[in-house]
C-alpha cells in the first residue's frame, strides 16, 4: 500500500473499463481489482466512479451486463463488452496512443 | 413505483452488496475480525447511497420523477378541492366538447364502411351537382361505366327504397336496399346465413327473384331462427324469397342508414328507370383493380362520360344541348362509401369544431389563471426550494405534472360527457328520422382526446409554471408583489374576453339566422297542419285508385275537429322540388332565360286548407274531372313573370303536351325550403293528372283548433273503413317537417348558443378568479388609499376601471377576429351578414354586463375592507 498512486485522468476510466472486459467478461469488484493488479497498484478506481461509469458504458451498448454466478456460487453482475464497445475500444486506444505520443514529446523536448 | 423500477433499483442494491462482501472477505483473508473488515471496507468503499444516486442519474430518472411529481400535485389538489372541482369540470366542458364533435366528424367522415373488405379501395363514380357535389348515375349509364372503365375490377350499383312488404299476411314498411349482382362480391361481405345476391339474381326475369335480409332485420323480426331461409315475401305484385342473411355488423354503403332488406336492382326497376338515360337514382361503387389509383379511374371517367353525355345531347336542339353538356362526372376515393352526410353536415360540424377549440382555449386560459393565482399564493415555497438549489426545469416540471393530472382527470370526465354528449348531437342530426351513426370512441377518437388534453396540459400549466419560477429570485425569499402576475392574468383575462367575443358574436348569428328563417314569408300557415301518406298494399287500376281517394278526402273533411282536408302530390317546404318545361301562350323565352316553372298536383280545398290566399280567380272543384277541360292555376310571380301586369285568368299553359287553361292565381309559396326565394309554379288538379299516376299522395289536415297530432289518433281506422287493404303511413305535424328542413340551421343556433353561453359563463368566472384575487393581493395599498380619504365608491369604481379597460381591449380584438373570420360562417347564415351592426352590438352589451356583474362581486368587497386591519395586513 505503499506505492505513490496517481489520479485517473478524467475519462480514461471508460476506456479502462472496455478494455479489461475486452479480455474476459467480468463483474465490477473484479473489474477494480483487475485494474489495481495490472497498474501494480498505481490505478485505483473509486467504487464511486466505477458504477456510474459501469451504467453509464452499458447504457450506450458498449457493455452488456447479466446476472451469472460468480467463483463463490454468489450471483453477480457480470459485465462483457458489445460489438459496438470494441469498435469503440479500438477507436479511444488509438486516440489514447496518439495523445500520449504527444504528450510524451512535448514533455522531452522541454529541456 | 412501477414494477420495472423496483427490480432495477434491488438489482443495483445486490451489485453494489457483492462488491462490499467481496471487500470485507479480502480483508478478514488478510488477517483482520470480521468487525474490524466490515468497517474497513465500508470505510474504503464510501457512501453506497451517493454511489447508488450517480448510478440512477445515468440510468435516467424521468419516470421516477414523474410519478413523483404526479403524487406530489395529487396531494396538493387534494388539499384545494374547490380548485380541483373548477379546474376539472372546465376541462371536462372543453374537452368532452371537442370530443363529442369530433366523434361525430369521425363517424360522418373518418370511420370506413364496416365489415366491408379493404374499403379504401372502393371508389365512387358519378355525376356531379352543380356545387360539384356527387349527385347520382342512372341505369343505362351505369352499364356505360362498368363496359368501359379500365381500372375498376368490379363495379355495383345501389339505391335506396322503403318499400311495404308484406310477409306471413302481415304489411309494414320496411328500408330496402335494391343492388346489382357484384354488390356483396364486390364488398367482400360473406353471410352469415344462406347465401347472399349474385349475378343470376339480377337480370330482368330471374327463375325465383330473391331477397336477402340483414342481420338486425333477422333478429328483430324473426328472433334469429334460421328457418327464414325460403320464407316468401311480396313487395307490390312480386313474389320474392328470402335466401340469406348478411353479416351482422353490415350496414351496406351508406352511413346513417340501416336496411333491412337488399333486394337485386335490376327486376325492382320499373321500364322507365331501366332504359331512360337520364334518370338518375343509382348509386355506383367499383373496386379498383390492384396498382390502380383513384386518378386513373377518374381520368378514364372523363372520357366515357363526355362520350355517353354527347349521345344524350344528340336528338335536344342546339339551345338544350349546351345545358346537358354541362354536367360532369368525377371518380371519388369512397372508402365510407356513399356518403351524402358528409356533404350535408360537413361545414356545419367543422364551423363547429371551431367553436368548441375556441371553447378549449377558453377553459385552458380559465385554468392558466387559476394555476396562475395558485402558483403566486406558493411564491414563498418556490423562492426557497430554488434557493437552496432546485433546478428551474425541474420546478416547472412540477407544475406541467399538476395539470397533466389535471388534463388527465378532465380527459376521462371529458370522455364520459362527450359519450352523452354525441348521443344528443345525433338525435339533434337525426330529428327524429332514423339515422344511424356509430359515434362510440375507436382509436381516431382516443387519441384525439389525448392530443386535446395533452395540449390542454401544456397551454393552461406552463405559462404560470415559467413565470413562477422566473420571477421568484430577485425579491428573493420576501413576499412580491410583482406585477408580472398582474400583467400575465390580465393578458389571459383579455384574452378570454377575446374569444368569448367571437362566441357570443357567433351564436348571435345563428340565433339571427333561425329567427329570420321563422319569420320568412312562407305563403302559409304550418301550424296546426297534419300530413300523412296512404299506401295500398296492392296498387288499383287507375279509376279505382281515383275514387278511393276522392271517397278519403270526403271522409276526412267531415271528421269533427276537421276544418279542411286535401291532398298534394309534393309537400313544400319539406327539401322537395319538381319543375317541368312550360310554354306560355304569347310569350317567347328570350335566349337564355330558363323554360321551367315548378309543378304541384293538387286536390280541391288545397289552398284552403294550407292557407295560401287566393288572389284572382277560383280554385279547383268538382267541376274539373278527367274528361273536363284543363284547368290550371299560378302563382303571383308566375303570373307576374310571363303576363306582367296583365290578369293571367283565360290564359293558356302547356306542359308535357298538355295545353291548361289558366283559372286563378295565388299568393307565391315557398318551394323547396325557408331560404330560396318561391319559384314561378303552377298547380294541376289531381284529377287531371297525365299519364301514370303516384303511388300516393300526401294528405293534409287542417284541425280546427289545438295540437293537429290529436286528429291522428282516429286516422287509422276511418282509413281502413274506407277501404281495407289502405295503410296509414308516417303522420306528422308539418311543422316538424319543415323544422326537418332547417335542422343544420337549429344545430347550429341551439349548440352555438349553448357555447356562447358557456363562454360567457367562464369568462365571468375568469374576471371573478382574476379580480378576487387581486383584490385579496392589493389589500394594503386599498388600505392606504382608504386612510388617505378615497371612498367606497371611489374603491368600486377603480377595480370595475380595470375590468372595463380589459372588457374594451377583449371587445375590440374579439370583433376584429369576427371581421377575419366572417368568410367561414358566410353561407350558413340567412337574413343577417357577419358584420351586422346590431349583432355586435347586442354581444357587447350581454359581454359587458357579464363581465361588469363578475368583476362588481370583488369591487364590492375591496369597498368593505376595514383600512385598519388592511394596513396591519402584510
Amino acid at each position: 500500500m505503499d506505492t505513490p498512486k496517481s489520479d485517473l485522468l478524467q475519462g480514461t476510466l471508460d476506456v479502462l473499463i472496455l478494455k479489461i472486459v475486452a479480455l474476459e467478461p467480468l463483474h465490477g469488484y473484479g473489474i477494480a481489482q483487475r485494474i489495481r493488479q495490472i497498474s501494480r497498484d498505481v490505478l485505483q478506481v473509486q467504487q464511486g466512479s466505477l458504477y456510474p461509469a459501469l451504467h453509464r458504458l452499458e447504457k450506450r451498448g458498449w457493455l452488456r451486463a447479466e446476472w451469472g454466478e460468480a467463483e463463490t456460487g454468489r450471483e453477480a453482475k457480470f459485465y462483457s463488452l458489445t460489438r459496438v464497445g470494441r469498435k469503440q475500444l479500438e477507436a479511444e486506444t488509438a486516440n489514447w496512443d496518439r495523445l500520449s505520443e504527444a504528450v510524451t514529446l512535448i514533455l522531452r523536448t522541454a529541456e | 413505483m412501477w414494477f420495472g423500477e423496483r427490480r432495477a433499483e434491488a438489482r443495483l442494491s445486490s451489485e453494489l452488496r457483492y462488491h462490499l462482501d467481496k471487500l470485507t472477505e479480502e480483508y478478514a483473508a488478510s488477517g483482520m475480525s470480521p468487525e474490524a473488515a466490515r468497517l474497513r471496507a465500508r470505510q474504503e468503499f464510501g457512501g453506497i447511497e451517493q454511489v447508488k444516486e450517480d448510478c440512477r442519474d445515468v440510468r435516467g430518472r424521468w419516470l421516477e420523477d414523474l410519478i413523483k411529481d404526479v403524487r406530489y400535485a395529487a396531494r396538493g389538489l387534494r388539499r384545494s378541492p374547490g380548485f380541483l372541482a373548477v379546474a376539472v369540470l372546465s376541462l371536462a366542458l372543453g374537452i368532452g366538447a371537442n370530443t363529442s364533435i369530433f366523434s361525430l366528424i369521425n363517424a360522418v367522415m373518418l370511420r370506413s364502411l364496416p365489415v366491408v373488405r379493404e374499403p379504401d379501395r372502393l371508389v365512387l363514380i358519378t355525376r356531379l351537382r352543380d356545387e360539384g357535389k356527387p349527385a347520382s348515375v342512372s341505369y343505362p349509364l351505369f352499364h356505360h361505366f362498368r363496359a368501359s372503365l379500365r381500372s375498376i375490377s368490379v363495379s355495383a350499383a345501389h339505391r335506396t327504397s322503403s318499400p311495404t312488404i308484406v310477409i306471413d299476411g302481415l304489411d309494414e314498411v320496411a328500408e330496402a336496399d335494391l343492388v346489382s349482382g357484384d354488390y356483396f362480391s364486390m364488398l367482400g361481405v360473406e353471410p352469415s346465413v344462406g347465401r347472399l345476391l349474385d349475378a343470376a339474381d339480377d337480370v330482368l326475369a330471374p327463375q325465383s327473384p330473391a331477397a336477402v335480409i340483414s342481420h338486425r332485420y333477422w333478429q328483430r323480426r324473426f328472433a334469429g331462427n334460421p328457418d327464414v331461409i325460403g320464407k316468401r315475401l311480396t313487395i307490390g305484385n312480386k313474389l320474392l324469397t328470402i335466401v340469406g342473411v348478411t353479416p351482422p355488423r353490415f350496414l351496406g354503403v351508406q352511413p346513417g342508414r340501416t336496411p333491412d332488406l337488399m333486394l337485386p336492382l335490376t327486376p325492382m326497376l320499373s321500364q322507365e328507370e331501366r332504359e331512360e338515360p337520364t334518370n338518375n337514382n343509382l348509386n355506383m361503387i367499383a373496386r379498383l383493380k390492384p396498382g390502380a389509383t383513384v386518378q386513373q379511374v377518374n381520368a378514364e371517367v372523363q372520357v366515357s362520360w363526355e362520350q355517353f353525355i354527347r349521345a344524350v345531347a344528340a336528338p335536344f336542339p342546339e339551345k338544350d344541348r349546351a345545358r346537358i353538356l354541362q354536367q360532369r362526372a368525377k371518380a371519388f376515393p369512397a372508402h365510407n362509401g356513399v356518403n351524402p352526410l358528409q356533404y350535408d353536415f360537413s361545414q356545419p360540424l367543422f364551423v363547429l369544431m371551431g367553436i368548441v377549440g375556441l371553447v378549449l382555449l377558453l377553459a385552458c386560459a380559465n385554468l392558466s389563471g387559476l394555476l396562475l393565482a395558485r402558483a403566486a399564493s406558493r411564491q414563498r415555497e418556490i423562492s426557497i426550494r430554488l434557493a437552496i438549489g432546485a433546478g428551474r426545469g425541474r420546478l416547472v416540471r412540477q407544475f406541467l405534472a399538476e395539470s397533466l393530472l389535471l388534463a388527465a382527470l378532465g380527459a376521462v370526465a371529458g370522455l364520459c360527457l362527450s359519450y352523452w354528449f354525441s348521443g344528443v348531437l345525433v338525435n339533434m342530426l337525426a330529428d327524429s328520422g332514423g339515422l344511424t351513426l356509430n359515434v362510440a370512441p375507436d382509436w381516431r377518437v382516443l387519441a384525439f382526446t389525448c392530443a386535446t388534453s395533452v395540449l390542454a396540459c401544456v397551454l393552461a400549466g406552463l405559462a404560470p409554471g415559467i413565470h413562477a419560477v422566473r420571477g421568484s429570485l430577485q425579491p428573493a425569499l420576501k413576499e412580491a408583489r410583482t406585477g408580472g402576475h398582474r400583467r400575465l392574468g390580465r393578458s389571459l383575462v383579455i384574452a378570454q374576453l377575446a374569444v368569448s367575443m367571437v362566441l357570443v358574436v357567433g351564436a348571435a348569428l345563428f340565433l339571427e339566422t333561425l329567427v329570420k328563417l321563422h319569420r320568412v314569408e312562407r305563403g302559409m300557415q304550418t301550424g296546426g297542419l297534419l300530413t300523412f301518406t296512404v299506401r295500398s298494399a296492392e296498387p288499383y287500376p287507375a279509376a279505382r285508385g281515383l275514387a278511393i281517394r276522392a271517397a278519403l278526402l270526403e271522409r276526412l273533411s267531415s271528421l269533427p275537429g276537421v276544418e279542411a282536408a286535401s291532398a298534394a302530390a309534393t309537400l313544400v317546404i319539406a327539401g322537395n322540388l319538381w319543375v317541368r318545361k312550360v310554354q306560355v301562350q304569347g310569350y317567347t323565352y328570350r335566349p337564355d332565360e330558363d323554360e321551367t316553372a315548378a309543378l304541384n298536383v293538387v286536390s280541391p280545398r288545397y289552398f284552403a286548407t294550407m292557407s295560401t290566399p287566393m288572389l284572382l280567380g277560383r280554385d279547383f272543384d268538382p267541376r274539373d274531372t278527367a274528361a273536363g277541360p284543363k284547368v290550371a292555376i299560378v302563382n303571383e310571380r308566375f303570373a307576374r313573370s310571363f303576363f306582367g301586369g296583365e290578369s293571367p285568368v283565360g290564359r293558356r299553359l302547356t306542359s308535357n303536351d298538355v295545353t291548361y287553361e289558366i283559372v286563378g292565381v295565388v299568393a307565391d309559396v315557398k318551394y323547396r325550403n325557408l331560404r330560396d326565394a318561391s319559384p314561378r309554379q303552377f298547380y294541376i288538379s289531381w284529377t287531371q293528372r297525365e299519364g301514370e299516376q303516384p303511388a300516393s299522395y300526401n294528405y293534409l289536415l287542417r284541425a280546427r283548433e289545438g295540437d293537429p297530432l290529436r286528429l291522428g289518433s282516429s286516422l287509422e281506422r276511418v282509413v281502413s273503413e274506407v277501404d281495407p287493404s289502405l295503410r296509414l303511413r308516417r303522420w306528422r305535424s308539418y311543422a316538424a317537417i319543415v323544422d326537418r328542413t332547417i335542422v343544420n340551421e337549429r344545430m347550429m343556433a341551439t349548440l352555438g348558443g349553448f357555447f356562447g353561453l358557456l363562454a360567457l359563463i367562464i369568462a365571468c368566472l375568469g374576471i371573478f378568479g382574476m379580480m378576487a384575487f387581486q383584490v385579496s393581493r392589493r389589500i394594503n395599498e386599498l388600505g392606504v388609499r382608504m386612510a388617505l380619504g378615497a371612498g367606497r365608491g371611489d374603491i368600486v369604481a377603480l377595480v370595475l376601471r380595470e375590468v372595463t379597460l380589459m372588457l374594451i381591449a377583449g371587445v375590440v380584438i374579439g370583433g376584429a377576429c369576427v371581421r377575419a373570420m366572417s368568410g367561414l360562417a358566410g353561407r350558413m347564415l340567412f337574413g343577417v351578414t357577419p358584420t351586422d351592426t346590431g349583432v355586435f352590438a347586442l354581444a357587447t352589451v350581454a359581454l359587458g354586463a357579464s363581465a361588469l356583474a363578475a368583476g362588481w362581486l370583488p369591487a364590492r368587497r375591496a369597498s368593505r375592507i376595514d383600512p385598519m386591519t388592511a394596513l396591519r395586513h402584510d
